[in-house]
């Protein structure tokens, strides 16, 4: 009878079976052991927070939005108004104001008539309570006006920072660009705790006590619409603005991603954004893309109309259109 | 005829500046008189046909509970200069006297601010009414009420006027919702001055401080906080 050398066990030295504890296995298993304390207390974190004050039980152990009950929210509301009129002094009316039936919101920009003026982009800031008090800190405007040259649409060459003494300089445009609230939001569909979503009104937002600050949607947004809150925001209480909602323009905590919500807090009270309100020109038009009878309805029907970075298949809510 | 009226247009402007110097005495500075100023010294010059300011036939800017955003006009109205030395504005108080023409070859010495510089239009009687001064005259001679005057650029501008009445030319205020609120539309020569209607350039508000994940590119400023982590 042949043995098969399958089945023979090969003799291993008593080392091998043992693994007694070497200076190299000893000194492994200790750093490991030590990431793994740190990984801790970095999970433990947030705890030491609590402890100092700053923030609640509650805060930590809070659901999504989406998941709340309406009386937990209506609390959530409260508190979060009591901590603006105690960091800020100013007492604000912070609403949670759900998506109108019968109503998706379309914004359009006319090409030819935006002059650059940036009373936009300023507004948006006043509007939405974004860092800017001191000289040092970032304002987060939502909005970022573009100086292109004429003849193309060539967003490489395009200048942020213009600043001449007039504006319309000659033989240039200008293009605003934000967030343009895509039907197929690469930054919903990157988020790893679901933060951020779509309405049915089709406006995305950010639970900011959600967000974990990971900025992935940042890195998926194809129009740089989005904003981190790298430090607490440094804002003046004479020119916070009370009118507030949970969704859009309440004073973020540090270390969450902001975006523009097409003013939700005034849109869906019936009111137009504060970019158009401010428009010197009325190169802005908003309105219900459901309503057959709407401005923006109009420009899509009589217009010419571009979408900006088509060929990435967001399908935003945003569209450039021309005059002439 | 023509001297005679050319004669009374002379007698005006005498009175004018009459009227201006009269204005300035009292006050000792350089400033025209404010209209409350003027009522108040009605009775010192009583040869200044003092006619009530119309009421405002335009529609407002902004929403008034939006204190924190911008409101300013588009266009400044500073008055025309007749009105400023304290004419009234009705127009008809000199114009019955002054008969119109057609053309003015050179600067119109009763209406020093104007200058007309509106393309092909170049005569002022294709807008306003020949015979009744405080309007504005249509196709068939008709005319046209102050408040109405998009009625009147409409006649050229045709396009711009189907955008305007559909709501996608022009500032626009207030509601898009228009069960919830009222939509303000504003009315041509709010912001194009009507004799040289093109926009003109303003300067703009200064560059944000973007965070550097937007402030793409090498046209970035250098500043201090684009060091931000």
């Amino acid at each position: 009878m042949n043995e098969n050398p399958q089945n023979s066990v090969s003799p291993k030295t008593i080392e091998q079976v043992y693994q007694p504890v070497t200076r190299r296995t000893f000194l492994k298993g200790t750093a490991a052991a030590m990431a793994g304390l740190a990984g801790l207390v970095a999970a433990l974190k947030p705890l030491l927070a609590l402890e100092r004050g700053e923030m609640t039980l509650d805060d930590l152990l809070q659901k999504h939005y989406r998941e709340l009950k309406p009386e937990e929210l209506q609390r959530i509301l409260r508190e979060l108004e009591a901590r603006c009129a105690r960091e800020h002094g100013v007492q604000p009316v912070i609403r949670d104001l759900k998506p109108l039936p019968g109503v998706e919101f379309g914004y359009a920009l006319n090409l030819t008539r935006c002059i650059g003026c940036r009373k936009c982009a300023h507004a948006c800031l006043q509007e939405n309570n974004q860092s800017r008090s001191s000289a040092d800190d970032i304002e987060m405007s939502y909005i970022r006006v573009l100086e292109l040259k004429k003849g193309a649409i060539n967003l490489e060459e395009s200048d942020l920072y213009y600043n001449p003494q007039t504006v319309p300089q000659k033989d240039k445009y200008y293009m605003p660009v934000q967030c343009h609230q895509c039907r197929e939001a690469p930054c919903t569909k990157v988020c790893p705790v679901q933060a951020t979503w779509q309405e049915a009104d089709g406006i995305v937002v950010v639970d900011y006590n959600w967000c974990i600050g990971c900025r992935y949607c940042m890195a998926a947004c194809p129009y740089d619409a989005r904003r981190f809150n790298y430090r607490k925001p440094n804002l003046q209480s004479a020119r916070i603005n009370p009118n507030q909602s949970y969704l859009s323009n309440r004073i973020r905590p540090k270390g969450v991603v902001e975006k523009c919500t097409f003013c939700l807090h005034r849109t869906r009270d019936g009111k137009y954004p504060a970019c158009l309100e401010v428009c010197p020109t009325g190169a802005r038009v908003f309105g219900n893309l459901l309503d057959p009878d709407s401005e923006i309805s109009y420009i899509l029907k009589n217009k010419r109309v571009y979408i900006l970075k088509e060929d990435v298949g967001t399908l935003p809510r945003f569209y450039y259109f021309f005059d002439q | 005829m023509v001297a005679s009226a050319a004669l009374l247009g002379g007698l005006l402007v005498c009175l004018a500046l009459l009227a201006r110097a009269q204005g300035q005495d009292p006050a000792g500075a350089g400033a025209p008189p404010a209209p409350a100023a003027l009522a108040a010294t009605a009775g010192a010059s009583p040869q200044l046909p003092l006619v009530a300011r119309p009421p405002a036939e335009q529609p407002p800017v902004g929403l008034p509970g939006d204190a924190h955003l911008d409101k300013t006009p588009p266009r400044r109205t500073k008055g025309l200069d007749l009105v400023r030395m304290g004419w009234t504005y009705n127009c008809m108080e000199c114009h019955k006297l002054i008969p119109a023409r057609w053309h003015y070859d050179r600067p119109m010495a009763e209406h020093q601010d104007i200058r007309l510089e509106h393309g092909n239009n170049r005569f002022c009687l294709n807008c306003h009414h020949p015979t009744n001064r405080n309007a504005f005259v249509d196709y068939d001679g008709s005319e046209i009420a102050q408040r109405d005057v998009v009625l009147l650029c409409g006649k050229c501008h045709g396009p711009t006027y189907r955008d305007w009445e559909a709501g996608v030319h022009g500032r626009a205020n207030g509601y898009w919702d228009t069960q919830k609120g009222p939509k303000t539309k504003l009315r041509c020569i709010q912001c194009h001055d009507p004799h040289q209607p093109a926009f003109k350039p303003m300067p703009p508000l200064p560059p944000l401080r973007y965070p550097p994940r937007a402030a793409h590119g090498r046209s970035r400023i250098e500043r201090p906080e684009d060091n931000h982590p």
